[in-house]
């Protein structure tokens, strides 16, 4: 299956060598915007509704995105089902044109497979979730217990590492899929039951009993989650970077969907005049109208709330990392000027 | 006088099957009770205790008594239609009883004739075409990425079928071509194609050979998987068409070239018929194993009925909810693939393939 892909995508960048327009003018032209989506669901970040719509925190910076280029996303978003497997293929393709889709940035991927990360938009970190009875503050209350991970994923290899670095025996007994991991450790088959963190609040959340397991502090690994576009296409890699950079702005500033008129109304400061398009410069320097951000922010607000209408709120993960730098965070805005 | 014997009651009987001596009697004990155990248990579960509507969801214990039926009463749309529009939802489902219909007529003795079998085929298509795609007669367009569930699952069991199954037909004869440099290449590319996982022709025939065709040849990734399917199923039919030819002795069609019929005649009047007849279990066979494995296209991003049941238990309102949802889509590919196996025994009964 790699060299499948290694071939596929091999093929798609000669297909893309070929045409030297930006994705952005391209999406531009068609006034639709082709946004990855999944085949099924991912907790959090791309799920469906009772009425065949799409949710999550993936989903809405596709809506954002949009928005932002069109000024609403009602209309301009097509949200294409594909695959893990089909992901790369699908944006060389243009089956796509950007992928949203809780993709870590690894050197292989940024290199061999030729696509350009944005700035992160989510910091996933693996954590361990052990029964509270056990009574386990941090991994090394863990010491002489076992831990659940599932085979073939680079979990197993993180925990190991770990495990070794901090230097405490655990039982690491694997299972073959995600759904057998978790069942093994609500059957208390293992104290302890590594996964990444949005899956594993889930896990917790949706069990029967959330408050009897505790998701212990340690970080044992973190995957950068950004935004993907083929390599080579400066131009759309910007937008996605200074949408993510808007969302942050936001938050800072206090800026949300519901207060984006009134700000709008009597800006501040002038750069937040800048921000939403009161004064001139935000949009046009990218290609964008001016008042791009104002659509952003109104269509699905600031990343606070985003991140608590589809993560914070319906599976209780706090955002940890993922807050602003002035809240403990990793996340800042780029500058406006 | 013929002698008479009194026929058994049925407690004699019954001792006689299953309590004639010590280890019977201990063995239908324990199986006995183990089957009403697990009865018991299963109705307890799916039907007693169960919770059956969404209002009330709140009933559903995680992990307790009784399964949470009212995931499905929330979600079979999602389920049955995937993310087609919701509205237009109507539409999906009577495409989907078109193609069934047409599926079912195909199965009654009366339509067993080319020119009746072809026609309805192409209707049923037609209909279901124009159903799902819409753009015509006031219908809103709705984009094949669109289609799913139950609809696109019988869709893509259908095509490949029909596709398929005259494929397998000329490969096998082209496998028993007198030629060498014929049967042999045949031999070789159906060996390749049954050597490859279904997994990866799928996913190259819907995500690199767009790369690859040329631009003016329609990329619909749907069809093209639906191609690549269809020729995977051909090589395995072939051989097994080939197996039921193989199985006729060499002087049917001796006696055919005897009596001055031509190669078309003596394919289609002496040789097919007889080799479909032997053929006919690994047929349904073949055809069981294909349509279990139409959830591989959820490799391309389909939502057939599988994909859309995880999509179904995958929020955190019914993310505890797999197992009920599970079933459900079980009890679908159960209705379907047991109806194709007693519509294969009643075939086989008919053509008496048994007792010849």
């Amino acid at each position: 299956m790699k060299s499948i892909l290694l071939a596929a995508a091999t093929l798609g960048l000669m297909a893309t060598a070929s045409s030297a327009q930006s994705r952005l003018e391209t999406v531009q032209d068609r006034g639709t915007l082709l946004c990855s989506g999944h085949n099924g669901s991912y907790l959090g970040f791309a799920e469906v509704d009772d009425q065949g719509n799409w949710r999550g925190l993936d989903i809405d910076l596709c809506r954002g995105l949009a928005a932002s280029l069109f000024g609403s996303s009602e209309g301009n978003l097509d949200i294409v089902p594909i695959s893990w497997a089909q992901r790369w293929p699908a944006l060389q393709s243009g089956d796509v044109d950007v992928i949203i889709k809780l993709s870590g940035w690894s050197q292989s991927r940024d290199t061999e497979l030729n696509l350009s990360y944005s700035n992160p938009y989510f910091v996933a970190s693996f954590h361990v979730m052990a029964h509270a009875d056990i009574g386990a503050e941090t991994l090394a209350d863990l010491d002489g217990g076992s831990i659940c991970v599932s085979a073939g994923t680079t979990t197993e290899r993180f925990l190991a590492a770990y495990l070794e670095r901090i230097g405490i025996e655990a039982e690491v007994i694997v299972f073959e899929s995600g759904d057998e991991v978790r069942s093994a450790y609500f059957n208390r088959r293992c104290d302890g039951l590594t996964l990444l963190a949005p899956p594993l609040a889930a896990a917790r959340a949706t069990s029967e009993n959330p408050e009897a397991h505790v998701i212990l502090p340690d970080v044992i690994a973190l995957e950068p989650e950004g935004i993907i576009v083929p390599e080579g296409d400066p131009d759309w890699l910007d937008v996605m970077n200074w949408m993510i950079s808007s969302l942050f702005f936001a938050e800072l500033n206090g800026i949300t969907m519901d207060n984006v008129d009134e700000v709008r109304a009597d800006p501040p400061s002038s750069q937040i005049a800048t921000f939403l398009g009161v004064n001139p410069g935000y949009g046009e320097r990218l290609g964008l109208s001016d008042d791009w951000a104002y659509n952003l922010i109104s269509e699905v607000g600031n990343y606070a709330e985003i991140y608590e209408r589809n993560i914070g709120e319906p599976y209780a993960l706090p955002r940890a990392m993922n807050n602003l730098y002035i809240n403990g965070g990793v996340f800042y805005p780029l500058m406006v000027d | 006088m013929a002698k008479t014997y009194a026929k058994p009651g049925i407690l004699e009987q019954l001792r006689a099957d299953y309590f004639s001596n010590k280890l019977d009697a201990a063995m239908t004990l324990v199986f006995g009770t183990l089957v009403i155990w697990v009865v018991w248990n299963l109705l307890g579960w799916g039907i007693i205790h169960a919770v059956w509507t969404q209002e009330n969801r709140e009933m559903c214990g995680h992990g307790g008594d009784g399964a949470c039926w009212a995931v499905i009463d929330a979600r079979w749309r999602l389920i049955l239609f995937g993310l087609y529009p919701f509205e237009e939802q109507w539409r999906s489902a009577i495409a989907c009883i078109a193609i069934i219909t047409v599926g079912i007529l195909s199965c009654v003795p009366a339509f067993w004739h080319g020119k009746k079998l072809a026609a309805l085929w192409i209707t049923g298509f037609a209909i279901y075409y124009v159903l799902m795609r819409g753009g015509v007669f006031g219908l809103s367009e709705v984009s094949v990425q669109d289609w799913g569930g139950l609809s696109l699952t019988i869709f893509v069991f259908a095509a490949v079928t029909l596709l398929g199954m005259p494929t397998a037909i000329i490969f096998a004869l082209l496998r028993r071509s007198d030629l060498p440099w014929i049967s042999r290449t045949m031999g070789l590319i159906i060996d390749s194609i049954r050597s490859l996982p279904l997994l990866s022709i799928m996913f190259t025939f819907a995500v690199v050979l767009p790369f690859v065709l040329p631009s003016w040849l329609p990329t619909e990734k749907l069809y093209l998987v639906v191609i690549g399917y269809a020729l995977f199923f051909a090589c395995y039919q072939a051989e097994i068409i080939r197996g039921g030819m193989q199985a006729l002795s060499a002087g049917q069609e001796e006696a055919a070239k005897a009596l001055g019929m031509s190669y078309w005649q003596r394919i289609s009047y002496i040789v097919l018929p007889q080799a479909f007849r032997n053929a006919l279990p690994p047929t349904i066979n073949q055809l069981v194993i294909t349509f279990k494995e139409t959830s591989l296209v959820v490799i391309i991003g389909f939502f057939e009925v599988l994909a859309s049941g995880n999509a179904a238990y995958g929020n955190s309102d019914w993310n505890f909810a797999h197992i009920e949802v599970y079933s459900f889509v079980g009890l679908i590919y159960f209705i379907f693939v047991f109806s194709l196996s007693r519509y294969g025994a009643y075939l086989e009964r008919r053509l008496a393939v048994a007792t010849r």
